[in-house]
């Protein structure tokens, strides 16, 4: 149809347009400003933006498989609030800070965030609840419970200083050029992110349950006929994406170390910046992985800009996210999603 | 989900429909029982916490309708919650998701102190300067709004990107800008705290029936009539009949003539400017003058709640915002008088969405309950 070429048409133009102002940018600066690109993409650039993007990446991994099977999540800022503030009263309760008690409270934290998602998935999928209002209710729910908790632990919103995780390091491999301090001198965190990136791919590519998830999604009543319960595939998905949300908001708490409950909480629309990372990247873990370590680095260039001496404020350079956001959402709008998302299933029988 | 802007549309209608082809008693009991549920709820939570959930009940009312203080208190956030919602629903009404009328109600606020601030200099004190200031300020807050909306109305109409993510965007970009100007260019040197310039003497709406200085029955008037008006017209005229049919049934309203892309940005746009007045309300009778917008009550998104309880209807709007401004105002109160954070009643509010975003919930505790109120 023409309405839907010119669209794209539209798109293509503006995706172009948008590209080239990033590089006329870059370029002005690097030229006019004399700033010096090398020391701006250091390996250490590098290193934080791998640790800014991985709650953004396990938000995401656990989102698209939500949607591929049918069930929009939209509540995963909500569900990292949650996991952040739970892994934080965890911390402070036990009061210890050793590296384990930091797993500990990382563990309590999805522990907690798959209850509140059961509950949230009964609604969703029992109750065929509004997927959007609902996930927008959770947020607004996390939103007021997480500083509520927080004032109730320590008399502000905001934690005291707790345990944060550290960096691993293997000797003397830690030790060489750029792969050594990436591979053997990282936070664990980004570790696990990778190796759940990697395996809810296979998952989802390479195993009969993959395919079951994508059914749910794409033709249910298939799914049905074939003798599988495409609500109880659901269920699994949507407890999935809880879980990663809040393990998301877990590691965000991990690698800060305090709780900030202002505003809108130390999430800040993480959760929500994990939806456009999956869409990004079409639906796939690792396309939404790299998706995720480009707003990383949008977020990371803050730090970069200030070592450097740029003098651009702070509370602008955090914006960049999200205009990043904006820009991939409106040059990208063309992501197909599953065709039943937000349809409730149910059964002949 | 962003390929195809009718499945939002379908998603609000079932929820709007549901409310909808709902009787008018069902809809009351379904907002009163999911209110009251919530904030049933909100006092187990209380206890857990250790606290007198019965103390805790008796400070809400108190703190909302105890005293005349606490009752124009109530009636100042009403105003706010009217305008704002009125906002919301336009939008959802139309099948459009505005989740931006935070960012929306602050660039208006913004663009309303500049504006007075900017032309102060050259109109001459007094009542009558100090109306037309005013008036100017409200229009220019309408023009803001309307444009910070219509923006994210372009990229859904014609890129395809989905609003709800864009307008929350837009609500963070919002805030980090302004509240970067208004800590810094716009901050005058002798300001103690963050914030702009004070609007000069003479702007404002003025007081009138109660002695609150934050509080004129004139802004309450300004949002009724904003209700009439949006009600009358989305009911009466061609423009509003097309931007309802549009989100009841997207196909329908294009086969008909309707343009489905401009009735969005037109839909964003008109919603957007409410969401201006808003701040212009906020910033001319409550405050006068700007401050660090992450510091400003978040009635955009308890605005939400608002529209949701009143199924999308501007007149709807106007109890739900009445019962919300008496929420608010006892937060007020329970933050001086009370151990119990004072985050519990957003937490509340939050819930409240969630169960109108289930009404079969609702429907099946109603009938295991045997409660008849929500039942017809």
């Amino acid at each position: 149809m023409s309405l839907a070429t010119g669209a794209s048409r539209r798109r293509l133009r503006l995706g172009g347009l948008a590209l080239l102002a990033a590089v006329a940018l870059a370029a002005v600066l690097v030229v006019q400003f004399d700033v010096p690109l090398e020391r701006i993409l250091t390996v250490g650039f590098l290193n934080r933006t791998l640790m800014l993007a991985s709650p953004i990446a396990l938000a995401a991994v656990g989102g698209l498989y939500a949607e591929k099977s049918g069930v929009f999540n939209i509540g995963l800022e909500g569900f990292m609030i949650f996991g952040a503030i739970t892994a934080a009263a965890t911390l402070s309760l036990v009061g210890a800070s050793s590296q384990l008690h930091v797993w500990l409270a990382i563990v309590v934290a999805v522990g907690v965030s798959l209850v509140l998602t059961a509950g949230y998935a009964v609604l969703l999928i029992r109750y065929k609840a509004d997927q959007i209002v609902a996930g927008l209710a959770v947020w607004f729910i996390g939103l007021g419970f997480a500083p509520f908790l927080a004032s109730l632990l320590w008399g502000t919103v905001r934690s005291p200083g707790l345990a944060s995780m550290n960096r691993y390091s293997v000797p003397y491999l830690s030790e060489l050029p750029v792969v050594g301090s990436i591979l053997f001198n990282q936070s664990p965190l980004v570790v696990l992110t990778l190796a759940v990136v990697i395996a809810a791919w296979v998952v989802l590519y390479r195993t009969r349950y993959g395919y079951w998830v994508q059914a749910a999604g794409e033709n249910p009543t298939a799914l049905d006929t074939a003798g599988i319960d495409v609500n109880r595939v659901r269920y699994a998905t949507v407890l999935f994406s809880g879980a990663m949300a809040g393990l998301g908001g877990a590691v965000l708490l991990a690698h800060a170390g305090t709780f900030i409950g202002t505003g809108d909480t130390m999430v800040d629309g993480r959760g929500w910046i994990a939806i456009v990372a999956y869409l990004f990247g079409n639906y796939n873990p690792i396309g939404a992985a790299l998706a995720a370590l480009l707003f990383g680095g949008l977020e990371g260039l803050q730090v970069q800009f200030q070592t450097v001496d740029i003098a651009v404020s702070g509370r602008l350079m955090g914006l960049l996210p999200y205009v990043g956001v904006i820009v991939v959402l409106t040059v990208w709008g063309k992501t197909r999603m599953p065709s039943s998302v937000g349809e409730p299933y149910e059964s002949e029988e | 989900m962003s390929d195809d802007p009718g499945r939002t549309r379908e998603a609000l209608d079932r929820v709007a429909a549901r409310l909808l082809d709902a009787s008018v008693y069902e809809r009351v009991g379904i907002a009163v029982g999911s209110t009251g549920l919530a904030l049933l709820i909100g006092l187990v939570v209380v206890a857990a916490a250790g606290h007198n959930p019965l103390l805790f009940a008796q400070q809400l009312v108190v703190g909302s309708v105890g005293s005349t203080g606490a009752f124009t208190r109530t009636l100042r956030f009403t105003t706010l919650f009217i305008l704002a919602g009125v906002a919301v629903a336009v939008a959802f009404r139309a099948g459009v998701f505005n989740i931006g009328v935070q960012g929306q109600l602050v660039v208006g606020g913004i663009a309303c102190v500049l504006s007075i601030l900017w032309l102060a200099p050259f109109v001459p004190n007094g009542p009558v300067g100090g109306a037309g200031l005013t008036l100017v300020g409200l229009f220019a807050a309408v023009v803001a709004g309307g444009l910070y909306a219509a923006l994210p109305g372009v990229l859904k109409a014609y890129y395809g990107a989905n609003e709800i993510i864009t307008t929350i965007m837009l609500n963070f970009i919002a805030i980090g800008i302004v509240g970067w100007a208004v800590d810094g260019p716009l901050r005058p040197d002798d300001a103690r705290s963050v914030r702009t310039e004070y609007l000069p003497e003479g702007v404002g709406l003025p007081s009138l029936v109660f002695s609150d200085p934050n509080f004129s029955i004139l802004g309450l008037g300004l949002a009724l009539a904003v209700v009439g008006v949006v009600a009358v017209g989305m009911t009466r005229t061609s423009f509003g009949y097309d931007m309802v049919t549009s989100g009841y049934q997207a196909s329908a309203a294009t086969f008909s003539g309707v343009d489905p892309q401009r009735t969005i940005v037109a839909t964003m746009t008109l919603s957007g400017m409410v969401a201006g007045l808003v701040g212009a309300v906020f910033a001319i009778m409550i405050q006068g003058y700007f401050i660090d917008p992450s510091g400003i009550g978040t009635y955009g998104f308890d605005a939400i709640a608002v529209s949701l309880l009143a199924a999308n209807n501007p007149v709807g709007v106007v109890p739900a915002s009445l019962l919300f401004g008496a929420l608010e105002s006892s937060g007020s109160h329970v933050q001086i008088h009370s151990d119990v954070p004072v985050q519990l009643i957003d937490g509340i509010v939050g819930i409240v969405v969630l169960f109108v975003a289930a009404p079969e919930l609702f429907r099946m505790l109603a009938k295991r309950t045997g409660l008849g109120g929500e039942k017809r």
